[in-house]
């Protein structure tokens, strides 16, 4: 790298790094990121998984829930169940319907005669943009009146202490095991770390990959890039841009995952204040580690490795796209009209956010290992698979050393169809063009 | 210091030859004019002096050394199109750019000061170039083009968008460095400029150098051709003149003409034939040097 490039990496560095935009965004993008991840963590966790304790939060307000029953033995059973979230009432098919649809009621459940024979199943009827009812503990109450009743049928009556017994339930803990021997709980937490990392890394990709290349339009636009390569040669000018660009962005990741690392470690005071004690039957005076063990929450542990590797995939990565952009840059003379020649470079990027959860969910599958051995698509699910799980060095070491040799090839590439554009204003790039400087020069 | 040559040089894009065979030299001390109409290769020429194109064929040599990225330090250039950065400070593009000379940050928050002052601007170094007129802007790009203290100044089009008192400073500036020893290369298509500027010329037609030296020298090896006449009374003998061919009207008015004489035509003839009229006073007799305008348009043979 010679003298002049440092001084344009030091001077795209210095510009932007200490533009609001930059402060604002490095502030803000984690902040938005982590409450995306939160909502949808929340209502995955809502939906899927039926964990004590992390019932979906309803307001406090009772529902009022119709109970139509055509087996005359249910409702009255139902009925009769002390839960105070419900007001249950008795009706009629046709008028529970209307009462929904007004708002009257909450909800309806039908029971058919055949609920009891378990042919058919009770169907619970709410109006779309009501009020939240949850259908897996009204679903307990119907069963439990279910119970009793084809108990009642065969003379058997079970004690308080008998029903207690049989509503205990449980909960299957995870447990992640990995060599060397270590241990750690809830690969749901890992899933979110994965996550985040995986859109921090593609957002980076294309944010800083943008810069370079609205900053190449610009120089070309305002002309000034004339007098630039008068000082600098093209090359150097490339590298000077994507390695000042590129800094700017190794110290926000530095800082977010800085305030990664910050979160989590309040996380686990934060969420255990936030939680009573009473809701796990322990005593109020236990402390935050336990309660949060009980809820079954437990925090990634980041190592070190992974950040490493995070960082150099982030560099390759970006280095290999950096060039990419600047080069579609050279070649047009407005960000519209480089809409097209970007879609080659954004697909694969968009690809690599796309199975974003199918590698989560399965990091060891073939689609997993074919995305991360691939340069133009590794970055994102390399580091997804190393944040869930464990990677064969063999196929790290593989997938490092193909991104490595393709971003110097994109360099190369770049560098060369870079000095002939650069100068050429307001002709139509085409594959043509390219390939015909390419040659040319 | 030494000169920069050119020795035939050549560039070619694909099948179009945008420079053919250029030569000249420009030396320290003395401005030399690029001229040609625009597409003549005058740019890529300018493009291969500051080591932005690099010639198919010939040499291009600074103080005798071949130009390479040590001689884009020594090097100021203000291209045609230009401009800067939009949302940038003044004085820290200016910085920027000096800093890509190799100026040392120091040195360069001094120059900065000085030119920027020099050239009524020193109240606008840390407003954003998008805030300055287009002639203010048109005078940073100046200091950014000599803020290195260069030994080679290729101006491209200067005074374009520059207003008369601007120019005037301009001009002044560029004086004082012929003065300093700079070698100043001064590509234009205003014939007029370039005629009270520089002393030495180039033209460039279609690629090739069709006329070079000095500019003395150049116009007197066109011949004076053109007649410049103030008299009161008649004189029908022109008109009969003309029919013979002898002569052709460029312009009459009340009380003169400027007239082409033609080679048969001897001019000592005609201002004995003019003085011997009776009732006719002459004032002015005068044998015009061409133009450069029109030096160029008979070399060439177009307008430029």
């Amino acid at each position: 790298m010679t003298r002049k490039s440092l001084v344009i990496m030091r001077g795209e560095f210095m510009r932007r790094a200490t533009s609001k935009t930059f402060i604002l965004t490095t502030l803000l993008a984690p902040v938005l990121l982590i409450g995306f991840f939160a909502i949808i963590g929340f209502a995955a966790t809502y939906m899927i998984e039926d964990i004590p304790g992390e019932r979906a939060e309803l307001d406090d307000v009772p529902r009022r829930v119709a109970i139509v029953d055509e087996t005359d033995v249910l409702g009255d059973r139902i009925m009769n169940q002390d839960v105070g979230r419900y007001v249950f009432v008795k009706s009629e098919d046709n008028s529970a319907h209307d009462d929904v649809l007004s708002g009257a009621l909450d909800a309806y459940v039908h029971i058919s005669d055949e609920s009891i024979s378990g042919v058919s199943q009770p169907v619970l009827y709410v109006r779309r943009g009501g009020r939240l009812v949850d259908q897996e503990e009204l679903a307990g109450i119907i069963e439990k009146s279910l119970q009793d009743h084809l108990l009642s049928q065969h003379n058997m009556t079970i004690s308080a202490e008998v029903r207690a017994i049989l509503d205990r339930s449980v909960w299957l803990d995870t447990v992640r095991l990995s060599n060397p021997e270590e241990e750690d709980r809830s690969s749901y937490s890992y899933a979110v770390l994965g996550g985040v990392l995986g859109m921090i890394m593609y957002m980076a990709l294309i944010i800083y990959g943008s810069l370079i290349m609205y900053g190449t339009i610009e120089e070309r636009t305002t002309r000034v890039v004339e007098v630039i390569i008068s000082s600098v040669s093209p090359f150097d000018l490339l590298m000077g841009k994507v390695l000042g660009v590129g800094l700017v962005g190794l110290v926000q990741m530095t800082i977010w995952i800085m305030m990664m690392f910050g979160g989590l470690i309040l996380a686990g005071p934060i969420i255990g204040m936030l939680m009573d004690p009473g809701m796990y039957d322990l005593s109020t005076t236990v402390n935050n580690q336990d309660i949060l063990s009980v809820a079954n929450i437990s925090l990634p542990h980041i190592s070190g490795a992974l950040v490493i590797w995070y960082i150099l995939y982030f560099i390759a990565g970006y280095l290999f796209y950096g060039g990419l952009f600047a080069t579609v840059g050279a070649l047009v003379d407005s960000p519209e009209e480089a809409q097209t020649l970007l879609l080659p470079l954004i697909t694969p990027l968009i690809i690599q956010v796309i199975f974003l959860s199918p590698i989560i969910l399965n990091p060891d599958s073939g689609i997993a290992l074919g995305l991360s051995l691939f340069p133009m698509t590794s970055p994102v699910p390399m580091t997804l698979r190393l944040a869930v799980g464990d990677v064969p060095i063999w196929q790290l070491l593989l997938s490092y050393g193909l991104l490595v040799f393709s971003f110097l090839g994109s360099i190369w590439i770049s560098a060369r169809i870079y000095r002939a554009n650069i100068l050429t204003y307001g002709k139509k790039a085409s594959l043509k063009k390219i390939f015909g400087y390419f040659i040319n020069s | 210091m030494g000169s920069l040559i050119l020795h035939d040089v050549t560039k070619r894009f694909g099948r179009i030859t945008a420079a053919s065979e250029i030569s000249f030299r420009a030396t320290p001390g003395r401005i030399l004019g690029l001229l040609g109409p625009n597409g003549a290769g005058k740019t890529t020429t300018i493009r291969m002096i500051a080591n932005i194109l690099t010639p198919d064929e010939g040499a291009i040599t600074l103080d005798g050394r071949t130009v390479g990225a040590w001689s884009q330090e020594r090097m100021g250039y203000l291209p045609e199109e230009r401009g800067l950065y939009k949302k940038i400070e003044v004085n820290r593009q200016l910085r920027y750019l000096a800093a890509l000379k190799g100026v040392h940050p120091e040195d360069s928050t001094d120059r900065i000061q000085y030119w920027m002052s020099r050239l009524g601007l020193k109240e606008w170094g840390m407003r954003k170039a998008q805030d300055l007129s287009k002639g203010m802007q048109q005078k940073v790009q100046f200091i950014a083009t000599v803020l290195a203290e260069p030994q080679l100044i290729i101006l491209d089009e200067p005074f374009s968008g520059l207003d008369p008192v601007n120019s005037e400073v301009l001009l002044e500036i560029i004086a004082e460095m012929k003065q300093a020893g700079r070698i100043i290369l001064f590509a234009s298509h205003r014939m007029e400029q370039v005629e009270r500027l520089c002393d030495d010329i180039c033209l460039i037609a279609e690629g090739r150098l069709v006329l070079s030296g000095d500019l003395k020298e150049v116009k007197q090896r066109f011949k004076r051709d053109k007649l410049a006449l103030d008299y009161k009374g008649m004189a029908p003998f022109l008109d009969t003149m003309e029919k013979m061919g002898e002569i052709q009207f460029l312009e009459r008015y009340e009380g003169g003409c400027t007239l082409r004489i033609s080679d048969n035509c001897n001019p000592r003839a005609l201002l004995d034939q003019l003085l011997s009229v009776p009732d006719l006073e002459l004032y002015r007799f005068e044998l015009l040097q061409p133009s450069l305008n029109e030096i160029f348009i008979k070399t060439v043979g177009g307008e430029v």
